[in-house]
């Protein structure tokens, strides 16, 4: 009959066979429910870093108190928090910080961030009343850096209600000076990622915030109510989809202790609303200039790509980190910078919802990214919900690996759909230096497949050890700390910058050291992972290499370059001056 | 039978009687002859209908003049009168045989064959076009019968040559209507439709036929106008009560859309295809269950039916309940082994359950051994493995690749096997083989996003950045309107009434 023969009217069947190929398995969140990669046969090469849980031992008690435990009724409840490796008084030892939310109905006692000062001796002591940061609210993410040049590291909280700066007097307290550095929000805004950058290079840091989604708890819908409360059939909290989306801010600092909002002059406002989440501002492009990457959840990520005059141009669509390989968009949460394949450039690598494969990001030096997950063959690894993420030498080899945290948004699924778990382990995935992956999961000791609902991780060396220690957020409970007693350790070499010219802590530097024919980058960023911010002294595994040379990009556009530093040590580099005494190392 | 070039037989005879007589007086006056007594007697013969007359006379002429194509055309027409297609057809011949180009001969000829639909009759009538390029019959034959072969830009040309012809010939102006549809041409489809229906507007399927063009042009409210004499008339007919729904649906009005097909159902309780449409709103809806529930209504009534368990393992699959939907297909397997969907939505089910797929693509393949020409099954294997982002080099890369090309070679306009294509050699690095088949995919669907976003990644490793610009434009629109589309889908939630087995509609208003 002719008249069928106008439009082919796929039949149900056919056209959700199709869907069923590139179907949304969480119907809030972007995920293609992708088939994943088959795996690749293990290397049968020995990995040397193990990870021993020793957050007990350490004095990490208090749990990351986030909405409900066995169910969650808003959203606001699930995507939990980041941490930050901060040495907020300067004595050469990384100190904790830990965000925390708090419950529907009111906060418990308990719930407040918290600030861990290192003992040094392999335990903590909580400073957090000392300190004046007591504070409960819905905390997400943390950014660290010195905003105001007095050479030590302040902190800035974002939350889901009122954002905070605090101040570090120098004398082991804090103070919330967030309404008298113009940052104090007239509006109800759900901060997400942040960033301290010196975007302007006048060397002073300027700040971005991500917020993710419009909400207020009058309006907002509950589990089951339509289509996106709703996954695999299970009523779960809502969006999110269908929820509006957040705005992003960027605030530049005027230099004596406040911020003007320049998101409108900046050209950040003009960027397709989405919901934001990490921040990662680096120099992608390596043209001396910080660009702001923004991890966004089910919409678009963006790549903000500095203009040099104070404004920006939204490019990550045709720069090939905005969408998945299909163009589609995923739940980007986390965001991992580090240089994988050592040829000098700043890579990325972001995490995603269960049922989709992460993506991982090779730069080719210019801001361009191509996906690489498959030839990585990191493809195969699909069955979480990822969050926290770095790209990090945890066996000092020399080649950076992938430490991936991961744990569901929905405690009530488990109970009908006991194939996804709530708690899930961690991923580590080790570089084989052939631009390929291989996981290695208990290899890498028991804290690695131990199960919880993880969110946001920091990548640091808490003692002093010569290799990276993993701070963990869990949902509900106390945070893990994996100890990393790798052994035998290659060399290594940590570098602290100190910005003169450019801003103090050196944010937005671009680090490359060569040792051994090769060479790796990396950026002093104040955040990263999901939401966290890591030790700020950049950490390089060697191998066995026993010098090397360091190329510093400052932010300020000056080059410095030094050769045959010897190797196993912590230097530290001042613009403009050269090596300098360490804070504390010996 | 076509009505293109329809007349009826009497009719036809005589436009070729006169055709003739035409032909015949130019020659006559060019060559300064005389029409002789004979042919004269002959076409009197034909013209009183004396079909046994003229033959006689015929045969009489060809014995002194046996070449002669006038005789032999003449000869032809009474055989034609009286029924005798083979006669007529071999008589045409000879006077073809010895004059190719004779005109009557190739009216005749090809009109004859054409009867039969047989592409047979095309050189008759391209040559009859060559030698007369303002026949309109032939041109409307001839667009009739590319259309049949499925070549849609000669069907069209062929349609407009001899557009007066087709005016009030229903079939053919459908036919030329459905091949601008293929085109992309759907606002002439439509008003080609239009002028059928507004010179018949009782005519139920012209009307629907607009309707469907209309929500091809993405214009649903349009549609819903063009249906609603049908719907106000009541006793909807399922085709009318289906076409209804799915303009309800993209015009965003579900409730109306559901109720409409609820009707239907109602009515027409055994109607496989209203249950798989309600599960086809559920599914847009993600409202798995609710689809679920009407398709357990519909199997109650049809125990038998492949198609719904199918469609129901679909619905599982989506609630993650992997059991049931294994059961579902495997059902759907015994009941009709030789449809081609349970042995993919298996092979489906086992990729997402357990993400194996050695078992789901060991069926597909086998499924494939015995429908070879089934350009879907073929699409859906490269897509299957290309997923999965095979190695260059491996077989299973091979394997991909020969499926897609397999499906775009049964069916061209599989735009998901361009992308499959595009994604391997985008793996391969080549750039330029990935771009090509980008730009065949969007040939066909010029909103895949997927096709669209590969070529901006492969023009960037091109020297012909110039295009991006633009397609980067093309690409934010597209998901501004998925967005769009989204929310609306969002606002509705179907469910099923415990205590009725009638549909209720939820609906959601956003704040």
């Amino acid at each position: 009959m002719v008249v069928s023969q106008i439009v082919t009217r796929r039949s149900f069947v056919l056209a959700s066979l199709y869907a069923c190929v590139n179907s949304l398995s969480g119907q809030a969140i972007a995920s293609r429910n992708i088939k994943p990669q088959a795996a690749p046969p293990a290397s049968g090469k020995p990995f040397n870093a193990k990870f021993v849980d020793v957050a007990q031992a350490a004095g990490l008690h208090a749990p990351t108190i986030y909405g409900g435990i066995d169910s969650k009724k808003y959203i606001v409840e699930a995507n939990g928090c980041g941490c930050a490796f901060i040495d907020y008084d300067n004595d050469g030892w990384m100190d904790i910080f830990v965000l925390c939310g708090t419950r529907l109905g009111g906060d418990p006692p308990e719930a407040t961030n918290r600030l861990y000062k290192n003992n040094r001796d392999g335990t903590f002591t909580d400073v957090t009343e000392k300190a004046g940061l007591r504070a409960a609210g819905w905390a997400n993410g943390v950014c660290v850096a010195d905003y105001n040049n007095d050479g030590y590291d302040d902190i800035f909280c974002t939350y889901f209600g009122q954002n905070r700066l605090y101040r570090n007097n120098r004398n082991g307290t804090f103070t919330d000076v967030t309404k008298e550095a113009g940052l104090l929000q007239t509006e109800m805004r759900w901060g997400a990622g942040c960033a301290f950058l010196d975007y302007n290079r006048d060397g002073h840091l300027d700040l971005f915030v991500s917020n993710y989604i419009r909400f207020d708890f009058e309006h907002a819908p509950v589990p089951g109510a339509n289509s996106t409360c709703n996954w695999k059939g299970i009523p779960v909290n809502c969006g999110p989809r269908g929820l509006p989306t957040g705005r992003h801010l960027l605030y530049r600092n005027n230099g004596d202790g406040t911020f003007t909002d320049v998101t409108k002059e900046a050209g950040i406002s003009a960027a397709v609303e989405s919901y934001g989440m990490t921040v990662v501002a680096a120099d992608f492009d390596e043209d001396g200039w910080t660009d702001i990457l923004v991890a966004c959840d089910s919409t678009p990520s963006l790549l903000f790509m500095n203009n040099h005059d104070g404004t920006f141009r939204e490019e990550a669509v045709v720069r090939g980190v905005a969408l998945s390989d299909d163009g589609m968009e995923q739940a980007g949460m986390g965001v991992g910078i580090g240089d994988y394949d050592l040829d000098g450039h700043l890579d990325l690598f972001k995490t995603h919802f269960s049922g989709d494969t992460p993506g991982f990001y090779h730069n080719d030096g210019k801001g361009y990214f191509d996906q690489v997950t498959q030839t990585a063959k990191i493809g195969f690894e699909t069955r979480y919900t990822c969050w926290g993420t770095g790209i990090c030498d945890l066996d000092n080899d020399g080649y950076p690996d992938i430490f991936v945290a991961s744990g569901s948004v929905y405690p009530e699924v488990e109970r009908s759909l006991p194939d996804f778990p709530y708690r899930t382990p961690k991923l580590l995935f080790r570089n084989l230096g052939n631009g390929t992956f291989e996981s290695v999961g208990k290899l890498a000791g028991p804290a690695i497949p131990a199960p919880h609902s993880s969110r946001g991780c920091a990548f640091g060396d808490f003692d002093n050890d010569g290799d990276m220690d993993i701070l963990v957020i869990n949902m509900n409970e106390p945070p893990s700390l994996l100890r990393n007693d790798c052994d035998p350790k290659p060399h290594w070499i940590k570098v602290k910058l100190q910005g003169t010219k450019s801003n103090r802590s050196a944010i937005g530097a671009r680090v490359v050291m060569h040792h051994g024919g090769k060479k790796q980058a990396q950026a002093v960023v104040s955040q990263s992972s999901y939401y966290s911010c890591d030790d700020s002294r950049l950490h390089f595994g060697l191998g066995g290499a026993t010098s090397a040379d360091i190329d510093v990009y400052w932010p300020s556009g000056a080059r410095e370059n030094y050769k045959a530093i010897t190797v196993d040590r912590l230097v530290t580099l001042r613009e403009g001056k050269g090596i300098v005494a360490n804070n504390g190392w010996k | 039978m076509t009505e293109v070039g329809v007349e009826s037989e009497r009719g036809r005879l005589a436009r070729l009687i006169g055709l003739f007589v035409l032909l015949l007086l130019g020659s006559c006056v060019a060559s300064a002859q005389s029409v002789n007594d004979q042919t004269q007697a002959i076409i009197s013969a034909l013209k009183q209908n004396n079909y046994s007359e003229a033959l006689q006379l015929t045969q009489t002429g060809l014995r002194q003049s046996p070449a002669s194509p006038q005789l032999w055309t003449l000869r032809a027409m009474a055989f034609s009168g009286k029924g005798d297609r083979g006669e007529a057809l071999e008589a045409f011949r000879h006077a073809l045989q010895s004059s190719p180009n004779y005109l009557p001969a190739l009216e005749g000829a090809g009109q004859l064959i054409y009867q039969d639909r047989s592409q047979k009759a095309v050189p008759f009538l391209e040559q009859i076009v060559r030698m007369r390029p303002t026949d309109q019959v032939a041109h409307a034959m001839l667009g009739s019968l590319a259309f049949l072969r499925g070549d849609c830009t000669a069907a069209v040309q062929h349609f407009e040559d001899g557009r007066d012809q087709l005016q009030s010939q229903r079939s053919a102006m459908l036919e030329y209507a459905s091949c601008l549809a293929q085109l992309h041409e759907t606002e002439k489809a439509i008003s080609v439709v239009q002028s059928l229906l507004n010179a018949n507007p009782n005519d139920t399927e012209v009307r629907r036929a607009v309707a469907i063009l209309q929500l091809k042009a993405e214009k649903p409210g349009n549609a819903i106008q063009t249906l609603a004499p049908l719907l106000e008339a009541g006793n909807v007919d399922v085709s009318t009560a289906r076409l209804a729904t799915e303009a309800y649906e993209a015009n965003q009005d579900t409730p109306r859309a559901v109720q409409i097909l609820h009707d239907a159902i109602v009515r027409d309780p055994t109607n496989v295809d209203l249950y798989v449409d309600f599960a086809n709103i559920a599914f847009a809806h993600q409202s798995f269950q609710a689809g679920v529930e009407m398709l357990n209504v519909g199997l109650r009534a049809v125990p038998r039916s492949a198609t719904l368990y199918l469609a129901r393992g679909i619905l599982y699959v989506q609630l993650a309940h992997y059991d049931e939907a294994e059961a579902d297909f495997e059902k759907a397997q015994q009941i009709d082994p030789q449809q081609s969907f349970s042995a993919v939505a298996q092979g489906l089910l086992a990729s997402k359950a357990s993400g194996a797929t050695k078992e789901s693509l060991a069926e597909l393949r086998r499924k494939l051994a015995k429908m070879p020409n089934d350009a879907f099954l073929w699409s859906l294997e490269a897509s299957l493995l290309t997923e999965g982002s095979p190695d260059p080099g491996t077989p299973e890369y091979s394997e991909a690749m020969k499926a897609a090309k397999k499906a775009v070679a049964l069916n061209p306009s599989l735009a998901s096997a361009y992308d499959a294509q595009a994604k391997l050699y985008q793996a391969a690095g080549s750039t330029n083989a990935s771009i090509e088949q980008c730009r065949n995919a969007l040939r066909y669907d010029p909103k895949d996003q997927t096709a669209l976003y590969r070529l901006i990644m492969m023009l960037r490793k091109t020297d012909k950045k110039d295009e991006i610009p633009e397609l980067l434009k093309r690409l934010a629109e597209l998901r501004q309107e998925a967005t769009r589309k989204e929310a609306e889908e969002n606002r509705y939630k179907l469910t099923i009434e415990p205590s009725t087995s009638s549909v209720a509609n939820q609906s959601n208003e956003r704040n």
